[in-house]
Parts: structure tokens; sequence; C-alpha cells
């Protein structure tokens, strides 16, 4: 297993000054366990048909930029659940009991695909995640201010059944091989669910070969920001951009 | 956020003054000219097209970079190596040359054409590629040392170094076809700060009788450039110091170099 830094993951979390209390349980190195519950870490229960993580206790402002929410409740995805949960920042309970999932567990939702997000989306995530950027899900708003948005998670409405809406993208891009997956913001300290703006880059992923030239104008068709596709292999996580351009006509 | 955007890299003060004194498509008519007035003949000779002409000429040919000089003992006349794509343009868009193969000068600029087809299986593709950018304007070169198929400089090279290196992409032509090919070509464009320009060329399909003149102008050129992105480069938080980068992405780069 590669090395971790925890403390300096867990600094990154610390932007706006939150409780950084956690610097001396965590040593650098090899040494000591991988998998370390912070005491009053945070705590999410796993609803299995939603396919997404209901937050029940919030500590630290990493909130701020993690999570959906819903009639005033914060969801979170298979992959900021697991993020959070690598770096001990959150313990996610089974929907039936208290027991906390374990990683394998996390990582066997991953590996299943029915979550909306395959092993190298999650390394793409984890990475932009660790630097410090904010990653919401392509077509997934932060807040919904519907007054109809729903009382019950597991409700018909496109804007929280994570399942339905991963399965509309996905039926909508299966004209293309390519796929938009995640909403990229820079690091703000100052970000809102409530309006976070455009985001600076949609990446989106093209499996095994890069983007065709239709696959682009596609995406680029539905998707107003601008576009990074990513190639992950081997861990290692490489962004491209692809642009139409008009060399000018010169004097 | 900054994508990318290369200005030109003018190589000295001055330089970029001088490109505006002097624009290309002046130095093309003069050198159009010139070459009209003296009927000047090149040569077909496998796939290349040797010139002769006058040092004024070779002078006014190597300011457009057309071609290669072949050094020799003569001085009265200078020997000009042209490639297909610089030959072909001289005589078809500039008028200003003709070119015969071996003895009687092929009268139909048709003739050429096929001839240097049969020579070469991707010239139509090429040659619609390279007039693309060199009827804006642009100066082109040979991008073989940099692993593509030409440099595309904004003027001189004596006066700026070339903003993109250019891949041509044909429908039935495999370039770029999988992810480390494009590691390598926008990693060796970077390495030598030029952005990665494609062309596309589409538009005649390979049955298609490719003759001219309509062979040409069936073809449809997009420009797309590619270009690596680095997150740890382009972080930008006005408010907060930027966060440390932890060994975990560290390592993932492995040796920390940047895309």
């Amino acid at each position: 297993m590669e090395e971790k830094d925890w403390e300096g993951s867990s600094s990154s979390e610390n932007e706006a000054g939150f409780p950084n209390d956690d610097d001396e349980e965590f040593h650098s190195g090899g040494s000591g366990p991988r998998l370390q519950f912070r005491v009053g870490s945070s705590k999410a229960r796993w609803i299995a048909e939603l396919r997404m993580a209901e937050v029940e206790v919030k500590r630290g402002k990493l909130w701020t930029t993690t999570g959906i929410i819903r009639s005033g409740k914060a969801y979170c995805f298979i992959e900021e659940a697991l993020y959070l949960s690598e770096i001990g920042e959150l313990q996610i309970l089974g929907d039936k009991d208290d027991t906390v999932i374990p990683l394998k567990d996390l990582y066997e939702k991953i590996a299943e695909g029915k979550s909306g997000c395959c092993w190298e989306n999650y390394e793409a995530y984890r990475y932009l995640k660790s630097l410090g950027y904010i990653i919401g899900r392509h077509g997934v708003p932060w807040t919904s201010k519907d007054a109809a948005a729903v009382s019950t998670p597991s409700g018909e409405e496109e804007s929280v059944c994570a399942s339905d809406t991963v399965t509309k993208l996905l039926g909508d891009m299966q004209i293309c091989e390519a796929r938009a997956v995640f909403d990229v913001y820079l690091p703000n300290s100052r970000f809102k669910k409530s309006s976070p703006g455009e985001p600076n880059f949609v990446a989106c992923f093209s499996g095994d070969s890069p983007p065709s030239k239709e696959d682009i104008k596609f995406l680029q068709s539905r998707v107003a920001a601008p576009l990074m596709f990513c190639h992950i292999a081997q861990g290692r996580v490489s962004f491209f951009s692809f642009s139409s351009i008009d060399l000018p006509v010169l004097p | 956020m900054q994508l990318q955007s290369m200005a030109p890299r003018w190589k000295w003060k001055g330089a970029a003054a001088k490109a505006l004194a002097e624009p290309i498509s002046e130095s093309i008519s003069e050198l159009q000219h010139s070459l009209t007035k003296t009927e000047s003949l090149g040569s077909l000779s496998s796939c290349n097209v040797l010139l002769a002409v006058e040092p004024e000429q070779a002078e006014l040919l190597d300011r457009c970079c057309f071609g290669r000089l072949v050094l020799s003992a003569e001085t009265v006349k200078k020997w000009i190596q042209l490639s297909f794509e610089e030959a072909f343009y001289l005589l078809y868009n500039l008028k200003c040359i003709k070119i015969n193969l071996q003895g009687p000068s092929l009268e139909k600029e048709a003739e050429t054409w096929m001839y240097m087809r049969s020579k070469r299986s991707n010239f139509p593709v090429f040659f619609k590629a390279y007039s693309h950018l060199r009827s804006k304007n642009w100066v082109l070169r040979s991008g073989l040392q940099y692993g593509v198929d030409f440099v595309a400089y904004r003027h001189h090279p004596s006066l700026v170094h070339s903003e993109y290196s250019v891949l041509i992409r044909s429908g039935d032509s495999d370039r770029l076809r999988v992810w480390s090919d494009i590691h390598c070509t926008v990693r060796l464009s970077g390495s030598v700060a030029k952005t990665l320009l494609t062309l596309h060329v589409s538009g005649n399909s390979d049955r298609e009788d490719l003759s001219l003149p309509a062979c040409l102008d069936n073809y449809i050129v997009e420009e797309q450039t590619i270009s690596g992105w680095s997150p740890e480069l382009s972080r930008e938080d006005e408010t907060n110091p930027k966060p440390n980068v932890t060994t975990v992405s560290k390592a993932r780069l492995g040796d920390g170099r940047h895309v």
C-alpha cells in the first residue's frame, strides 16, 4: 500500500481553522496503524436504496465543501464517504445498526460500480480533493431549493435520488464513450453550496482510449464549463484539455 | 483559471517590431513575383522538388521558409530542395513555379498532384493541412525533431520561437490513438515550450477520386490544441495560502514531475 502522510492530508482540511487537534494523533511515515478513526469524527449512515450516506454527526468545516443538502439534511456519495473515511474524518454506520462499515466494504461498493463512481473516478476524486479542490458530481445540485423536493430521500425526485440521477446521466452519455463525472472548483474558503457558481472545469473520463473528436464535441455541446479529460493508469492521474481553436490570419 | 495560452516568444528586443514592419504576407508576395518573372522550374526527384534559383531568390525563399539550401560550389545559381507540400504550394496556391518530371514540364497541376499522391499516400491530407496554415500566413517547417509533422511560427524563426507543434490527423490514420501517445506528444511539445496543435482533416472518403481541385475543396480542417494540466500548479485561492501538497499526491506523480 502506498505511503500516506496523515499529517499532510488532515492539514489540507484545515483551511479555515477548524479544530486542529488531530495532528498529535497522526504520524508521518509508515509507522503506526493505517486506519485510525478519531474519537469525535463525523458520522454518517449508509442508505442502500439511495447509495448515499446520510450525515448524522458533523464535525469540522469540511462539510461546507462536501456532501449535498436535501431538505436540510446532508448526504454524501460513495467517493466522499470513502475519502473522508480514508483520512479518518468520517465513520460510516450500517443502516441496520451502529456498527462501523470498514474500508474494505466501502472499496467493495466502489468495485460493484452501482454507486455512480468507479475506481478510476475515485482516484481522480481523491487526488484533487487532497489538493484542496472542491468536487461535486456533475449534474447534481449542491442544494435543493425546490419546495417540492422531497421529505423522504428515497423519493422519485431526480434531484435527490442519487441512483436515478446517475442512471439518467449514464443514459444520456450512452451515445458517447466519454462521460462528464465531476464538477470541480478551485480551492475556495468562501465556497457556498447555496451559490457555488459555475465550476472551473468538469472532469471527464473516456476510459481506455483518448476521447474522439465527436465525443468531445458532444460533451462540449452539453456542458458549459471547460472540460478536462482524466487519464488514470497505475495510480497516476493526468489531465488533458482538448480545445477547438482557430488560429488567426497573420498580417 | 488559466488553462493554456502562450503568447509569442520573440527572440530579441525589437523582433516583434521588425515582424510588424515586414509582414510575412509581403515577403510571400515578393517571392511570388520574383519566381514568376524568371519562370522558375522545379524538377521532381523521388519525394522532393529541386529548384534552381538566383541568389536573391534563395534569400526570399529563406525569408518565407520554403525549402532548404543544397550547398554546392556553384555560385551563379543556388539549388533549393523543396518538400512536396512546399513545392505544391508554390505551384498551386502561389502559381509562381512550374514543375517538370524527367523532361517535359507537367502542364496540368493535376498531373503533379497525381504524381505526388502516388509517391506519398498521405500527401493529400498533409497538403490540405499545410496549405490551411500557410494561407493564414503562418510559417511552417518540418517538425520531425519534435516528433510531429510540422512546427508553426508566427514569423521567421530568427525572430520568434515556434508556438505550435503540429500533428495531422485524418479519419483513416491512427495518430494519438492510445493514451500513451497523448502523454508522449504533449510532454514532448511542452518540454520545448510549444502547444500541441492537431489538425483534423476530413471530408473525402478513401474511395473518392482524389483529384484536383474538388479534392482540396471537399476537405475540412479543424484545429484543436491538446494540453496537459497540473492541478498542483493551478490552485488559486486569494484568501488562503496554498494548502500543503500531501505525499499521497506526490507519490502518485512518482517523481514530483508536473504534467
